[in-house]
């Protein structure tokens, strides 16, 4: 397993490698010459020059890009063109707040969904099954614009039950007051198209021949489900959380910028909107550098829990 | 089963006779037939084309909720009123004359008190802007789920087909693309792209969202290629490109056609959110996604209509495409032994 | 409940009536059993035999009450009685309580059969603990003596196995004890044997044989193939379309069948005692023109020093690559030095069990895959030494049959469009027109209506579609044909047909065949010389008369002593 691993890791090299040459194409060539936005309306030509010797964009492409190297390597990427803060302290500190919302996000979700696709396949072909699975498609069909829109100005606003906004400074006081509202809305969200896959997974297992065995064998349909079905349907599902928690991480943006939480999602639209390019280029590359490294994680889980799997 | 007519049904005709059966995806592909004329309509100037003008006062209610009292005060308020005449104007008498002639051409109208669906901020029809904005989303969405699927499709079959380091080579861009989540992927290059517009929201979709069809389609010409048809074909001496469009294509096209419809949800929700944020089309144009940018703030003051014309045009949209979609696959599912 | 003293004693299982009927979509419904009766008598084997089609699966799983609900009518007139209770129309909960316990089932597919995530012990231990209400301990105890009763080595490690690291022959092992743990009085096998090799298949049926006698159960055990219940079957029940044939005792069906169906299922398959000019086939009994006793022509066949050689294969080697370790490949060799001389107008039988890389031979020689070493010479000329634009002159003199009738036509294409396609690749036929007459006129060559010219290849069944397929191979007019298995996947009665019209292409067209295929009497029966493979060499290579006589190699001698004697 020492040697797989060892193997995958070298194999990500290149995609990484992949990964700064896009980024650095698209910022450095295609993005132009950003000293104009910086240099504001009014400069002069020193001025411009000025900015463009710090931030460097008057040098050859190719030590351009070894600067870019440099500062992946080095963890720094100088400071926010807009606010002036250091970008590795900006990543640091939005961490927390988003994972504040998303692991107990992802933990309800991964939960309800399997139970409730258990239960639904109990059912299926039946009426119930079908009117789930409509319901299903036109809850999915609703912007996530619109819920947010609505629970929050229903919930918050009209009733008062959550705070419109805002984030607090400790650990208990998010999680139980600013961010019940956003994971309940990301829940709402999320528990149909979670709801159809995991159920399309448990289906593709039902249909297999080992549950005729079991069957066969006089066990009662809920074991056959809940311990049969389950173990089997568990590998595609958790190989699926896994590989999706990085895209969770800037998928919050919406509630993020919404609830006016200080997490990475929200810190990349204000850098979006303001132009400021160290940022988004150092939430890109982490962030798809997080993505190979639970791929890989997800892969030996993967190994872990399916015995006809072997990796070498 | 064997009939004595000369070309017996192929995976189409089976396929549609299937769906026909269906009476849920009859109604919802009616639905989206009726969405794509509209389109159709709105893009050619034939409806909604004057959906700038100010035809009715700020914050219209729509015609069945009824007019309030702000609205008709709004409207008496904003009548072109008779200034009183200047007996020191030299100019009176011409300027009388010519404001004769403005009121001929142009009869002074007065602002709805409410229109069908209501009005937004500046007095526009919601109706007409909800099918003007549903003319952008839906044009991104079709035109962004074809460009991907093409694209996907194209990388899918030559890398699964001649495997070797054609396939590394695609594997590699489809790692880089993957490895960046999407969103982010579109954020970062609408950020490096300053010009906003229809067309680059759907290049920035297209050129990223090709990363699903090709594993699907890749797929499918891995387990094709080793197929006992293919093989044939090899041995009865068809050529490589022969064999990757002429014979698997077609037992591949149900699967990037269901593709494309999945995508074409994808691309108008994300289309929305583009467009919600400000990344998405220009000022000048609408789409769903401004008009619930603006629904946001009408909320507070109590107008909905807004968010309920744009909510529910886009609901109504997505889910029928969505059922169709369902139903399409269901239907084209080979088990045509 | 049966009296001990009097003869006629209760069948414990008794079928009457049983007619079951599929739907198919809102409108239609298949008539799977059109009402057939039978009866499984306390300890003994009943075989119940049919082929594809003829509902043998579908009585199996109406008794265990595993037919799909929502698609599955079953005729109130029906009726199936186990140990005198009637199973229909029984709550499930009691249904289920009587699966696992009192009657088990074995299926085809072990490997998909079996749970793949759990252990082989924890799947056998869970029919104990849920039947038998054992603890943890006592069910592994008992799952380790079952184990060593169904002949697994070396149990105490097997146990914790996962079905993926067992071999075919273990899982069926596993699947066997799994099914006899809790004591059954009846036990269902719906043809146990068919997905595994020739030596395993006797395995199994020896110990499914030896267990019915310890144990003194019921077995009823279905097959397609008739020969192979000879020797175990006590009653035998032939069925065909739905509907009994004829049912009796083994003795009598075997030497004095009364039914034409059940006489030509006897007399189709090639036996290795005779082989005659044409098979025999269905229609001929059935419609009365073959009889039993009949003598029939006799083909000689055999290899002379003067036959005029088409390809000489010297040497030829095939590896494949796996990936192991941190970055190294693993060589595995398929094919290993194989050589042969094929003789123009015969047939090169190539005959082994699955991996002895028969059929990796068939698709080297082709150049669906690139070989490892060797040469392959035609003509003069190495074909395998040729470039890709150079062979593409000799594609159409060397063609291939594959196995899989349902996967070797395009299923997008009519048959049409499949004939003419190698037409207008190498140019045969001046046009369209020429083509099309050219089809058409193969199609009546191998026995297809005209009709099916517009058709697509789902509306025919397996013997139909690889008729298409020798249609396609002769639009060419190749010298040399490769039959890759080509009749294993047919029914024995279809089988019959293919064989008989792979003989008369050859007697009239000259082609020199090279015919692969795990059934040892197909290949006496075809061919001129035979070629034995195990693990990719050639371990014997005679005469076929000559082989089957006097086999040298103690491989050759284990893969006939194998072959179910079929009482003829």
């Amino acid at each position: 397993m020492f040697a797989y691993v060892l193997r995958r890791l070298w194999q990500m090299l290149p995609t990484m490698g992949g990964v700064v040459l896009l980024v650095f194409f698209l910022f450095n060539w295609v993005g132009g010459d950003p000293a104009y936005l910086l240099a504001g309306k009014m400069a002069d030509a020193n001025a411009i020059e000025n900015i463009r010797r710090q931030l460097g964009t008057d040098q050859p492409y190719t030590v351009q890009l070894w600067i870019f190297v440099k500062q992946i390597l080095t963890f720094d990427f100088g400071n926010a063109w807009s606010t002036g803060e250091p970008v590795s302290h900006i990543i640091a500190s939005r961490l927390g707040p988003s994972l504040t919302v998303l692991i107990p996000l992802t933990i309800l979700e991964t939960g309800f969904g399997i139970a409730l696709a258990l239960g639904i396949a109990f059912l299926r072909g039946s009426l119930t099954d079908r009117a789930v699975m409509v319901a299903c498609t036109v809850g999915m069909s609703i912007s996530i614009l619109v819920y947010i829109i609505v629970f929050q100005y229903v919930f918050a606003y009209q009733w008062g039950l959550f705070p419109v906004q805002g984030w607090g400074n400790s650990l208990g006081e998010n999680l139980l007051r600013y961010a019940l509202l956003p994971i309940i809305i990301g829940l709402a969200v999320s528990i149909a198209p979670t709801l159809r896959l995991y159920r399309s997974f448990v289906l593709d297992e039902v249909g297999q021949d080992y549950v005729r065995t079991a069957r066969a064998k006089g066990l009662k349909e809920s074991r056959i489900v809940w311990v049969h079905v389950l173990r089997n349907a568990a590998i595609p599902i958790i190989t699926h959380v896994m590989a999706n928690l990085p895209a969770l991480l800037i998928g919050a943006f919406l509630l993020e910028r919404f609830f006016g939480i200080p997490g990475i999602g929200r810190e990349v639209i204000l850098a979006v909107e303001r132009s400021d390019f160290p940022v988004i280029k150092a939430i890109t590359v982490y962030v798809a550098a997080a993505t190979m490294v639970f791929n890989l994680l997800a892969d030996l889980l993967y190994q872990a829990v399916d015995p006809r799997v072997q990796l070498k | 089963m064997t009939t004595l007519h000369q070309h017996s049904a192929g995976l189409w005709t089976l396929a549609w006779r299937r769906l026909r059966a269906d009476r849920v995806a009859m109604a919802a592909l009616a639905l989206v037939a009726g969405f794509l004329l509209l389109v159709l309509l709105s893009s050619t100037g034939l409806v909604a084309s004057d959906w700038e003008d100010e035809v009715g006062v700020n914050y219209a209610p729509p015609s069945f909720v009824g007019a309030d009292a702000t609205a008709r005060a709004l409207a008496r308020a904003q009548l072109p009123r008779e200034t009183p005449p200047n007996a020191f104007d030299p100019l009176a008498d011409e300027l009388s004359e010519l404001k004769a002639q403005v009121r001929e051409s142009h009869p002074p109208v007065e602002k709805r008190t409410t229109l069908l669906f209501g009005a937004d901020k500046w007095g526009h029809d919601i109706v007409k802007k909800t099918i003007k904005g549903g003319e952008t989303s839906i044009v991104v969405g079709l035109v962004a789920a074809l460009l991907a699927v093409m694209l996907g499709t194209l990388f899918g079959a030559v890398s699964g087909f001649f495997g070797g380091w054609v396939d590394d080579l695609f594997n590699w861009f489809y790692s880089i693309f993957t490895a960046i989540p999407s969103i982010l992927m579109i954020l970062t290059v609408a950020a490096v792209l300053q010009q906003k517009g229809v067309a680059t929201i759907v290049l920035i979709l297209g050129l990223t969202g090709w990363t699903g069809p090709y594993r699907l389609m890749r797929a499918e010409y891995i387990k094709h290629g080793a197929r006992e048809y293919v093989m044939a074909a090899n041995a009865i001496g068809a050529s490589s490109w022969s064999r990757m469009f002429g014979h698997i294509l077609p037992n591949v096209s149900h699967v990037a056609l269901v593709q494309m419809s999945i995508l074409v949800v994808g691309f108008i929700k994300a289309e929305v959110i583009l467009s919600f944020l400000g990344f998405g089309v220009p000022v000048g144009t609408v789409s769903w996604g401004s008009m619930l940018n603006e629904a946001q703030n009408e909320l507070i003051l109590g107008k909905w209509w807004q968010l309920a014309a744009a909510a529910g045009a886009m609901a109504l949209l997505v889910t029928s495409f969505s059922l169709f979609a369902d139903a399409l696959r269901d239907a084209l599912d080979p088990k045509i032994k | 409940m049966t009296s001990t003293m009097t003869q006629e004693t209760v069948p414990l299982l008794q079928v009457r009536d049983l007619r079951i009927a599929f739907r198919t979509d809102k409108k239609n419904t298949f008539e799977a059993l059109k009402g057939i009766s039978f009866d499984v008598p306390d300890n003994s084997t009943v075989a119940l035999v049919g082929e594809s089609g003829s509902g043998k699966s579908v009585s199996s799983l109406a008794v265990m009450g595993l037919l799909p609900e929502q698609t599955t009518i079953i005729h109130p007139g029906a009726s199936i009685r186990f140990a005198g209770r009637e199973l229909l129309g029984l709550p499930l909960r009691e249904r289920r309580a009587l699966c696992g316990k009192d009657i088990a089932m074995i299926f085809q597919e072990p490997m998909s059969s079996l749970n793949p995530v759990f252990t082989a012990g924890y799947q056998i231990s869970e029919v104990l603990r849920l039947h038998m209400g054992m603890d943890q301990r006592a069910a592994r105890a008992r799952t380790l003596e079952l184990l060593d009763e169904v002949g697994i080595p070396d149990p105490q490690r097997k146990i914790d196995a996962y079905p993926s690291q067992l071999s075919g022959g273990q899982q069926q092992r596993v699947m066997i004890a799994m099914a006899i743990a809790c004591q059954p009085r009846l036990l269902i096998a719906d043809e146990p044997t068919t997905a595994l090799d020739v030596t395993i298949q006797q395995q199994i049926m020896d110990l499914i044989a030896r267990l019915q006698r310890e144990r003194r159960m019921a077995v009823l055990f279905i097959t397609h193939d008739l020969g192979l219940v000879g020797e175990i079957a006590d009653r035998v029940i032939v069925m065909r379309h739905g509907q009994v044939r004829e049912e009796g005792a083994a003795a009598q069906v075997f030497g004095a069948p009364t039914d034409a169906y059940t006489r030509a299922l006897l007399h189709c398959r090639p036996s290795l005692n005779a082989r005659p000019l044409r098979l025999p086939v269905i229609d001929d009994y059935l419609s009365g023109r073959a009889a039993p006793g009949q003598a029939l022509a006799q083909r000689v066949r055999g290899t002379t020093p003067g036959d005029e050689p088409v390809l000489v294969v010297k040497n030829l080697a095939k590896s494949f690559w796996l990936r192991e370790g941190l970055f190294g490949k693993r060589e595995f060799k398929a094919v290993k030095d194989v050589s042969f001389t094929l003789g123009r107008g015969k047939t090169l039988g190539v005959v082994g069990e699955s991996g002895s890389g028969k059929t990796t031979v068939g698709l080297t020689l082709l150049r669906l895959h690139r070989a490892t070493g060797g040469t392959a010479l035609f003509e003069g000329r190495d074909l395998l030494a040729m470039s890709d634009r150079e062979y593409q002159a000799y594609k159409r003199r060397i063609q291939i049959i594959f196995q899989n009738p349902y996967a070797s036509l395009n299923p997008r294409f009519t048959v049409g469009q499949i004939l003419e396609e190698p037409m207008r690749i190498h140019s045969i036929g001046a046009n369209e027109m020429e083509r099309s007459t050219l089809a058409r006129g193969l199609l009546g060559r191998v026995g297809l209506p005209d009709a099916a010219y517009g058709r697509y290849p789902h509306e025919f069944s397996g013997g139909q579609r690889q008729r298409i397929a020798i249609a396609r191979c002769l639009t060419m007019q190749p010298e040399i044909l490769v039959c890759d298995e080509s009749v294993s996947a047919l029914d024995v009665s279809v089988q019959a047909q293919v064989l008989n019209l792979l003989q008369d292409l050859q007697d009239e067209f000259g082609m020199s065949y090279i015919f692969i295929s795990h059934d040892l009497s197909v290949v006496k029966y075809i061919s001129d010389q035979v070629m034995v493979m195990h693990h990719g060499s050639v371990v014997e290579m005679a005469d076929s008369d000559e082989l089957y006589r006097n086999p040298q190699h103690p491989y050759t001698r284990s893969l006939l002593a194998a072959i179910p004697r079929s009482v003829l």
